[in-house]
């Protein structure tokens, strides 16, 4: 079989790499020649994906891996190389697109902005990182890319740095997720320590636990896989390391499609699914997983009901569906998780792109401000309304499909699961469907002059609501090709008619409710205000998790700082100034010693000599 | 003693590099001397540097007939000249190209840049580095104490008239005559060691000495003493090592600034392989009762080579001056370079030559890189004060992203070489237990942060009098460039090049001169 493609894959990130160096270089003058430059590098780069995928699926081609020693210190040596399996193919292959259709839309969203070509530059920079993520075949260079990744979100969060919240958001992301990046890095080590030969890449990885099992103890690889677990929950946004994802969303809105809903949040599912043997070595971390995930599913999905910002309920339904993706991850099922991660990125950028189209219009993110959108923007309300049906998971859009491949998943293992599963899935229905209704239909508002945005911003939504609708097909109930080919076993593939008729019946009666609350009014809006205005605003204030952390860590810590400032003060500056004042005081020594006068540089080498001499050889002699 | 050989025709073959370089100094002298006036003397910058690589093809053609790995018939380890007062070998080689390749890139980075203002006679400027080269080439590639004397003074006269170039400039007439004292004294201190030594041995082939050097031992030890000591003391202030470095600020401050990057480079790395051609033959051996000379004698290089850590590093955090920071610094590098001859070869620390050839290597592009971008920007800001620097990313982002990367270099952030550099040389230190040179090494690497951040913060957070372009000749930005990604390759792909040292070199024939 070929690899041709496969052998050069390492060119896939080096395309937006240079573009952020181009653009770096020289983007001041740039503005839209520098958009295009990010565009055309994905482009390039997504091409470039696209041949590798067909190459794996037209073939069973062999996984292609190259390293080269980037160190070797006594026996210890350090690789850096690139592997593509089916399941980085799939990877490449959306973070690619999406990261191709978000810079093309952002031309339009972005364009009277002073720092274009630094945002265009920033997100080829992370598009890069995303990729070499994606491509490492060791765990170290997948850190490294983790956290350069981790970087660039920190970067674009805070693009609009004028804005104090979105500076707090900035902080706020990186801090939260750097405790779960902490965990990564006591798990690296860990696995640095312990498995044979200090390998720490993946094919060694999946060799040990897979095939060797009692390598490693089960104690050590449960906390080795808790921990790697605990990067993912910061990086993906799981319960309790959530607070930063729907913060996150006062970058631009771009931002928020691409890092934020379809890739760089997924890259906490990417990396259990990378790690997926050390898992599978340990049921006490399945059972986390699963159980972390589905929590998150239901309580994000939860919250989302009660929100009013536009992107902030997407943003907790990006938390939600993460959180079925875990959900699936634990319980044994990797090929659902990857195949809800596929459409999920897709619908998701979809729906943000949308929501970023309808902000860019009527210049607010507020929906109760918002209403009857629908008849001036057609394309946005058709595709956002595409997209809300793939979210919500009605047949046949694509989140219909993936949605009941974790639901069939988790009803197999562990039943309880499949219930919050389901009942989750209800919620979603029922925020999607309050969302598209107050937005899109309704009474037009009083001095709002909405029009449909230009082509470069409705060209991405109309591709990304195609593959919505279309990319579930790959792997449904009646043909297991994605799993199989993913994977490369048969199995894991019942069909359960009980799951889908639940499924669809749950996402339709969510909408349907949503409908007669918005539209109809015949279930009054305020029905469960009035009733229960305690439980309406624990939604509100999100189960008041962000006060809890603030009195639980944030207080704390800074009283702990404030008394280290104390201590900094007095006498870590005691010690710096006596440094600085002894060390100036060698300089002014030095100095002296260089007075210009040669006949004194001579002496002072007479001198130096003469010491050396009788303090080294002399004592010989004595 | 086997009787002088004269030199055959088949021995001007081993001396080509030699030879091409004598018979263009002497060619381009003339051709300096008869050539207009009017007539730019760049021609002359051009003629240098052909002279140069056509050198460095030589020296490389020979690397490749000496072959890799252990001497066969065939390809013999190392050929010795004239009685073996000249050898040719892969140490005498690799050093060579080193200083050919160093000096190639700082003619190349002067042209179009130096400005006949400040130098009216660049011809000179140019073709006298040929001389100086061959210096630094004899003194790489020597047997005997009298040629490798000669080569050192070769080289250093050279300089000395090098230095003067600036001949409007009163600094550079000063930082010349001191040049001249100093470098006076230190050949005098050089010259007075072997002087005992060849007393007390009676002989001045290096292998000849060895032999003789152990019954020496018994009867004269004080004397042997006193020559180490004093040869260790002029080659210190040739080296620039503390407390012996005082005329290296004043020096490269009053040097054009293409001198003072090849003082720093070349002339410094030609005094470290003559240090390791005469130490590694003669006080190596010097076992004596309990071999407490020779211990006495590292030792006394491994506490210059931690004075010269400190005292280069906290001298330049006080500089405002940027050819006198770089000198400083020049002193802390010098002492790192020192370290692994330092520690001496032991069981435990083989690799001492590996170790000193990477990091030269890496400091040689770190600081022709730095140099060069310091060489634009005085020439633009009319001074060679650090607010020269202020604004620079402004104005010239991608000069300013180079010279970030050359600083990180010298301060030993990764990944750039200077940090493999450091990082190899700090092995060292650990492999013998020396961890209290480690603990200065770590140190003074950290204080030497505040010194090159300072140039970092002048470029990025200070707004500079000028917020026009920054003009450059190609030579030097090709030559700024090149330096960067050396640097930055050093740094990702450090096993090739330490593999490729360790391939090419052996212990016996080459450091110890064996066979």
């Amino acid at each position: 079989m070929s690899t041709f493609f496969a052998e050069h894959a390492w060119l896939v990130p080096v395309f937006p790499l240079a573009a952020f160096a181009i653009l770096t270089a020289m983007g001041r003058g740039l503005k839209k020649t520098g958009a295009w430059i990010g565009t055309i590098a994905t482009f390039v780069s997504f091409v470039m994906s696209l041949c590798i995928a067909i190459e794996r699926v037209s073939g069973s081609a062999p996984d292609y891996s190259r390293q080269i020693d980037w160190l070797q210190i006594g026996n210890l040596r350090l690789g850096a190389g690139f592997e593509v399996t089916n399941l980085t193919a799939l990877m490449l292959v959306i973070v690619t697109l999406v990261g191709f259709l978000v810079n093309l839309y952002s031309q339009g969203y972005m364009k009277d902005d002073e720092r274009i070509s630094t945002f265009f530059a920033y997100v080829a920079l992370f598009t890069s990182s995303m990729l070499g993520l994606v491509l490492s075949d060791n765990l170290l260079t997948f850190y490294i890319f983790w956290e350069l990744v981790g970087v660039c979100s920190f970067l674009l969060v805070g693009f609009w740095f004028q804005k104090p919240e979105a500076k707090a958001a900035a902080k706020k992301a990186f801090i939260v997720t750097r405790i779960g990046d902490l965990g990564l890095l006591i798990a690296l080590l860990l696995l640095f320590w312990y498995m044979p030969g200090h390998a720490l890449d993946f094919t060694t990885i999946h060799n040990v636990f897979d095939t060797q099992g009692g390598a490693i103890s089960t104690g050590i690889t449960t906390l080795i896989a808790l921990l790697i677990f605990l990067g993912a929950v910061g990086k993906s946004g799981q319960f309790p390391l959530h607070v930063w994802l729907p913060d996150a969303m006062e970058g631009p809105t771009p931002i928020s499609a691409l890092i934020h809903a379809a890739t760089m949040v997924a890259a906490g599912v990417f990396l259990v699914a990378r790690t997926f043997d050390i898992f599978e070595a340990s049921q006490a971390a399945m059972n986390t997983v699963a159980i972390i995930g589905a929590f998150t599913a239901i309580f994000a999905a939860s919250i989302g009901l009660a929100q009013n910002d536009i992107k902030r309920i997407l943003a907790y339904s990006t938390v939600s569906q993460l959180g079925y993706m875990m959900l699936a991850l634990g319980v044994d099922n990797m090929p659902a998780a990857m195949f809800h991660l596929f459409t999920h990125a897709f619908f998701k950028a979809l729906l943000f792109l949308g929501a970023g189209s309808v902000i860019h219009s009527v210049h607010t993110q507020d929906i109760r401000e918002m209403g009857g959108l629908g008849r001036k923007m057609k394309i946005t309300a058709w595709t956002f309304g595409i997209g809300a049906l793939a979210l919500s998971g009605i047949p046949p859009f694509s989140g219909f499909w993936s949605k009941d491949a974790i639901l069939t998943a988790a009803l197999d293992k562990q039943p309880i699961l499949f219930v919050v599963g389901v009942v989750a899935a209800f919620f979603t229905a029922l925020y999607m469907a309050r969302l598209f209704f107050l937005v899109f239909v309704g009474k037009p508002r009083e001095g709002q002059h909405a029009k449909e945005s230009s082509s470069v911003m409705t060209i991405p939504l109309i591709v990304l609501a195609v593959l919505a609708t279309v990319a579930g097909f790959v792997e449904t109930p009646f043909n297991g090709w994605f799993g199989q080919w993913l994977t490369g076993d048969e199995g894991q593939h019942h069909v359960s008619g009980l799951v889908m008729v639940v499924s669809a019946a749950v996402g339709l009666l969510g909408l349907y409710i949503g409908w007669l609350m918005y539209v109809k009014g015949t279930i009054r809006r305020d029905v469960v205000t009035s009733r229960m205005p305690g439980l309406v605003h624990l939604l509100e204030r999100k189960y008041y998790i962000d006060e809890l952390y603030g009195i639980l860590f944030v207080k704390p810590l800074q009283g702990i700082g404030k008394a280290l400032e104390v201590f900094d003060d007095y006498v870590v500056d005691g010690i710096v100034r006596l440094t600085g004042y002894s060390v100036s005081a060698l300089g002014r020594l030095n100095s002296r010693l260089q007075s210009g006068q040669v006949q004194a540089y001579a002496l002072t080498a007479l001198i130096g000599i003469v010491i050396l001499l009788l303090a080294i050889a002399g004592r010989r002699f004595w | 003693m086997p009787a002088l050989q004269t030199l055959t025709w088949s021995d001007t073959w081993y001396l080509a590099p030699e030879i091409v370089l004598s018979i263009a100094a002497i060619l381009l002298a003339v051709v300096d001397l008869f050539l207009p006036k009017r007539i730019n003397r760049d021609v002359i910058g051009w003629l240098t540097l052909v002279g140069l690589i056509a050198a460095a093809v030589f020296v490389v053609l020979q690397l490749l007939s000496l072959g890799s790995g252990a001497p066969t018939d065939s390809s013999p380890g190392a050929y010795n000249l004239l009685a073996g007062s000249y050898r040719i070998d892969d140490f005498g080689n690799l050093l060579k190209l080193v200083f050919l390749g160093a000096s190639a890139f700082i003619v190349f980075s002067s042209l179009g840049t130096v400005r006949d203002e400040d130098v009216p006679i660049k011809g000179e400027l140019y073709y006298l580095i040929l001389p100086a080269v061959l210096g630094a080439m004899v003194m790489s590639s020597s047997g005997d104490l009298i040629t490798l004397f000669i080569g050192l003074e070769l080289l250093s006269i050279t300089s000395y008239v090098l230095v003067a170039t600036r001949k409007r400039s009163r600094i550079s007439s000063e930082a010349a005559f001191k040049y001249v004292v100093t470098g006076g004294v230190a050949s005098a201190f050089i010259l007075y060691g072997m002087s005992f030594l060849y007393g007390v041995t009676g002989g001045t082939n290096l292998l000849a000495l060895l032999k003789e050097i152990t019954p020496a031992l018994e009867n004269y030890e004080a004397l042997l003493y006193i020559s180490f000591f004093l040869m260790i003391a002029g080659f210190a202030v040739k080296l620039a090592l503390a407390p012996f470095h005082a005329w290296a600020a004043d020096v490269y401050q009053g040097a054009p600034t293409p001198v003072t990057a090849f003082l720093a480079v070349v002339a410094k790395g030609a005094a470290f392989a003559m240090l390791y051609r005469i130490f590694m033959n003669t006080a190596f051996f010097t076992m004596g009762t309990e071999g407490t000379m020779k211990k006495d004698i590292f030792l006394g290089l491994t506490v210059l080579a931690a004075a010269a850590m400190i005292v280069g590093t906290v001298g330049a955090l006080r500089q405002r001056n940027v050819k006198r920071l770089l000198a400083l610094s020049g002193v802390a590098n010098a002492g790192i370079l020192l370290t692994p001859l330092a520690l001496s070869l032991t069981e435990f620390h083989a690799s001492l030559f590996s170790e000193f050839l990477y990091f030269l290597i890496a400091y040689a592009f770190m600081n022709i890189g730095a140099f060069s971008v310091l060489t634009i920007v005085s020439r633009d800001s009319g001074n060679e004060s650090l607010t020269g620097f202020a604004g620079l990313y402004h104005r010239a982002p991608w000069t300013a992203a180079a010279m970030t990367i050359l600083l990180c270099s010298l301060a030993g952030l990764p990944v750039t070489g200077g940090f493999f550099g450091k990082l190899f040389i700090l092995f060292g230190t650990v492999q013998t237990h020396t961890y209290w040179l480690s603990a200065i090494l770590l140190v003074t690497t950290v204080v030497s942060y505040a010194v090159y951040f300072a140039f970092i913060r002048q470029m990025y957070m200070r707004s500079g009098a000028l917020d026009s372009g920054l003009r450059m000749s190609a030579p030097a930005a090709i030559t700024i460039w090149i330096c960067t990604l050396a640097t930055l390759a050093l740094g990702f792909l450090p096993m090739p090049i330490l593999d490729w040292i360790d391939q090419i070199f052996s212990i016996p024939t080459d450091l110890l001169l064996r066979g």
